[in-house]
């Protein structure tokens, strides 16, 4: 088996899909591994951390082409691997592979875009339909969203999370005693974390994204403060420089998806934390295009596009 | 959530019997379920086998008929295993009546579907009698050419040159066939006159050259001159096509108006083309209207008012010039690249930086040293890195004609500046590079100018520039020798893998130790590589532990040539080994048990 996984990860990172019958393997594995993790992951450091991925495939190779590959560096991933860009099952599932092979190396946690509502709607849902010609894949991948972490802690100093805080969860035990194993529901603490951002304000505000909160500086140092936490290290918002501190470097936005829709002209950026926990941003453009252009569009296009 | 797909049961077929699972599959072609239907389809032939060729003629193909109004993705998969079907309904003699489904399917609306009807029939029209092609596969095509919808006559296009080959010796058939292809040629439809011209240059190739004279030609000078950009960029392709087939002389007086049109079309995607296909139009057109056309139209390509067809000029220019004269090249197109070297589009530059040392051999060395050289240099420092790039990667062919000395004296300040460069893919063409310049550079230059830029790239930010930075060493140590690693690599590289401060430096430093350990001597790994990598056995970091299991693994076998360092894969490399699989994770151990095993 375990030469059957490793051939399965090659396939993937050449960007081919593998059969059917093998994603529920690989998703029946990957649930036995996901199960046992914890609502907040326990991360050892040294990690690199990465953002929003957006099936954004060949600048997810990009993304470990300066990173290093895995097993050799330990990587977390802060959810939205999947919808908007041209290869979300390709890239979700070369992630999982990832999991199932090298668990200890590598983390996955949940993020507002790992749900059957969100997919149907921005592209997840009809790229599996396309590419096996049923709904399977998409259900087996959808079963397994379930069971991904909905944060981490690296070393007991730095709470990562794809969105947030919410406003009924002081503790990171309270995160703990949800029961993670379902769709992300409309509200509530499971779907702050995953929907809410951090701004400018005091206290808690209305999102204007329809779920979770806005939060402000008071709140990230109220919940550091009780956690005796240094950092929070979350996802979720676009920012065009590819990572942003915030509240005096006690919040950080990371940002992994070049050129976001293959359009908003952005860099990404991967946040490397050493075995003492020190900062170091790496920056990247999208993968190059190889393809030739053929007949060509006044802007050279992408040989995908949405 | 249910997860299994719902099964179906084949109604009165014994679940035990060998034909079920083919039951069940014929039971799928009628399903409600997409899915299920496109399984069932794309194992068509695994049917029509099973029901043998008689039942599948009887049974499958009238079905098949009958079952052409399903998606686009059935009809799809349809289209396409319909083509290799001949066998499977009882050889040529019989292969005629897929025909009916196929012409079905090259009218539907879907364009990949036609196109895969089309290739399939074309599959079948090869293995078809004369007789069949008479009764069955001639009047087809001609259906589809009179076809209502211009789907039937897009598809019709694409069958004309495999049947023409097929039929070109009775002059009756092949008459009527050129005239109906003349009929496509003038549709009303765009769609139609585009996949003419996509058709034509096939077609030219089997008509033989009396009818192209007199059919052909007048249809590529129609289509030539069509009102749609996209019907005449298409016929670039036909041109060239012609132009093989006519002698040079019947070029000029055929080719040469139509050809000074597309080259000065109005619209810019038709000068692409052009700008795109010149050195192809100039191999076929002969020696005479390079020289008099092609040059001028060449020159006017390069400094076209569109950036596109400037870059598609620019990407020609070796090629194009390999035709012509050394003078011609200096007088007339030098000037141009001069100017491209500076143009405004940076695509353009980079095309340009591509391309343009393929001019080095052309030019021969002299001529590099005046004129290529200081275009070399203007490129290197441009402030769009992929010009950079282009430039560095394809820098060998200067060398060949120049040699290194030169071209190291003159660029060596910039290449300096480009192994800082902050584009990393730019830094990476540099170290591919240096091996090279080192063997020609020798080893006293090589110490003094370019060793600590090969040592400061192991502490690269970029993981790809570190591991590019590793294999480096090992490519100079293989110019250099043993001895000089022993001295000038290896104590660095070990300084380097102890680092205290961050686990990345000692994991680059562990991956150059095992890199080297494979160019250099077994007493060397003995002196100096062996201890230092078990010296990170202990290390906190899991990553390293692994990758110090990795190390052994590649040591091992390169220990065991020499009988003097043999004897340390018992008392030294097992005892590490045994202790990084009792390790507490998970990986550490899977690395060292499979060294383990690897050691023995």
């Amino acid at each position: 088996m375990g030469s059957d996984l490793d051939r399965q990860i090659e396939q993937l990172r050449r960007c081919e899909i593998i059969k059917e019958i093998e994603v529920k393997e690989l998703c029946l594995k990957a649930r036995e591994i996901l199960v046992e993790e914890s609502n907040v992951q326990r991360v050892d450091a040294p990690v690199t951390i990465c953002g929003d991925i957006h099936g954004q495939f060949w600048d997810l190779l990009e993304l470990f082409l300066k990173g290093g590959d895995c097993p050799d560096t330990n990587y977390l991933f802060m959810g939205d691997f999947v919808d908007r860009g041209f290869y979300s099952v390709e890239t979700f599932l070369l992630l999982l592979a990832l999991k199932v092979r090298y668990p200890d190396r590598i983390t996955l946690i949940r993020g507002n875009h790992e749900s059957r509502q969100i997919t149907q709607v921005y592209g997840f849902y009809d790229e599996c339909m396309r590419k096996y010609g049923s709904v399977n894949v998409w259900r087996y991948c959808c079963e397994i969203f379930d069971y991904i972490s909905l944060g981490a802690i690296i070393d007991d100093k730095v709470f990562c999370v794809h969105g947030g805080l919410s406003p009924s969860v002081n503790t990171l035990d309270q995160i703990r005693t949800i029961d993670r194993k379902q769709e992300v529901p409309h509200d509530g603490p499971m779907c702050d974390l995953l929907w809410s951002d951090p701004d400018d304000i005091e206290g808690w505000g209305l999102s204007p994204r329809g779920a979770g909160y806005l939060f402000g500086k008071d709140v990230v140092e109220s919940f550091l403060h009780t956690n005796d936490l240094t950092l929070i290290a979350r996802a979720h918002q676009l920012v065009m420089e590819g990572y942003k501190e915030m509240f005096e470097g006690k919040i950080v936005t990371v940002w992994s998806a070049p050129n976001y829709c293959y359009r908003c002209g952005n860099v990404a950026a991967i946040l490397t934390l050493n075995e003492k926990l020190d900062r170091h941003y790496e920056l990247f453009d999208a993968a190059r295009q190889q393809e030739s252009r053929g007949i060509p569009a006044k802007k050279p296009a992408p040989d995908y596009f949405l | 959530m249910d997860i299994d797909p719902p099964q179906t049961v084949a109604s009165g077929v014994d679940p035990n019997s060998n034909i079920y699972p083919i039951a069940v599959l014929i039971e799928e072609l009628k399903h409600d379920d997409l899915s299920l239907r496109l399984n069932a389809v794309k194992r068509l032939d695994t049917i029509a086998a099973a029901l043998g060729p008689q039942r599948a003629r009887d049974e499958l193909i009238p079905f098949l008929e009958e079952s052409i109004d399903d998606e686009d993705e059935i009809l799809l998969a349809l289209a396409e295993s319909l083509g290799s079907f001949t066998d499977l309904v009882g050889g040529p003699d019989h292969a005629h009546e897929l025909l009916g489904v196929l012409e079905n399917l090259a009218a539907v609306e879907e364009t990949v579907v036609r196109d895969k009807a089309v290739e399939s029939l074309n599959q079948i029209c090869r293995v078809l009698s004369e007789m069949q092609l008479m009764s069955h596969y001639i009047p087809l095509v001609k259906r589809l050419t009179m076809g209502d919808w211009f789907t039937s006559r897009t598809s019709a296009t694409g069958l004309y040159s495999v049947v023409y080959e097929r039929m070109q010796n009775n002059t009756e058939i092949a008459d009527e066939l050129r005239t109906m292809f003349v009929q496509l040629s003038n549709d009303d439809t765009p769609m139609v006159r585009r996949a003419a011209a996509k058709a034509f240059a096939p077609l030219v190739k089997v008509v033989g050259k009396k009818h192209l004279l007199a059919d052909l030609i007048p249809v590529f000078n129609k289509l030539a001159e069509d009102e749609q950009d996209s019907v005449r960029l298409l016929t670039v392709e036909d041109l060239v096509a012609i132009a093989q087939t006519l002698t040079p002389a019947e070029c000029k007086e055929l080719l040469l108006q139509p050809l000074r049109n597309l080259a000065s079309d109005k619209s810019w995607r038709v000068r692409y083309m052009v700008a795109l296909k010149f050195r192809d139009i100039a191999d076929a057109v002969g020696e005479d209207i390079i020289k008099e056309e092609l040059v001028p139209a060449f020159v006017h390509s390069l400094k076209d008012n569109e950036g596109e067809v400037r870059s598609a000029a620019s990407g020609q220019v070796p090629g194009f010039c390999r035709l012509i004269e050394r003078d011609t090249i200096l007088n007339q197109i030098m000037p141009c690249v001069k100017d491209l070297v500076t143009d405004t589009s940076q695509h353009v530059r980079a095309a340009l930086a591509m391309e343009i040392s393929g001019l080095a051999p052309l030019l021969g060395k002299e001529s590099t040293i005046e004129n290529l050289l200081p275009l070399f240099l203007q490129l290197l420092k441009d402030e769009f890195p992929d010009v950079r790039l282009n430039i560095i990667s394809k820098i060998q062919q200067v060398n060949e004609v120049i040699g290194i000395e030169l071209l190291s004296q003159s660029l060596l300040p910039a290449i300096m500046e480009l192994a800082e460069d902050k584009q990393w893919r730019v830094r990476l063409a540099i170290i591919d590079y240096l091996p090279l310049l080192a063997s020609q550079l020798g080893m006293d230059f090589f110490n003094t100018q370019l060793l600590s830029m090969c040592l400061s790239w192991l502490g690269d930010a970029v993981f790809s520039i570190r591991e590019a930075a590793t294999a480096n060493l090992k490519k100079l140590t293989e110019v250099f020798g043993v001895d000089w690693a022993k001295e000038a690599i290896i104590p660095k590289v070990l300084e380097i893998s102890t680092s205290p401060t961050n686990y990345l430096y000692r994991m680059t430093g562990i991956n150059a130790i095992t890199i080297m350990a494979q160019a250099v001597t077994p007493e060397v790994i003995k002196d100096q590589i062996l201890p230092s990598v078990r010296l990170l056995v202990n290390d906190p970091i899991p990553n390293i532990r692994f990758n110090v299991a990795k190390s052994l693994e590649t040591i091992a076998p390169l220990l065991k040539q020499s009988p003097d360092t043999s004897g340390l894969i018992e008392s030294d490399v097992k005892p590490d080994l045994i202790k990084l699989t009792e390790d507490s994770d998970n990986d550490v151990r899977f690395f060292a048990q499979r060294a383990l095993l690897s050691a023995q």
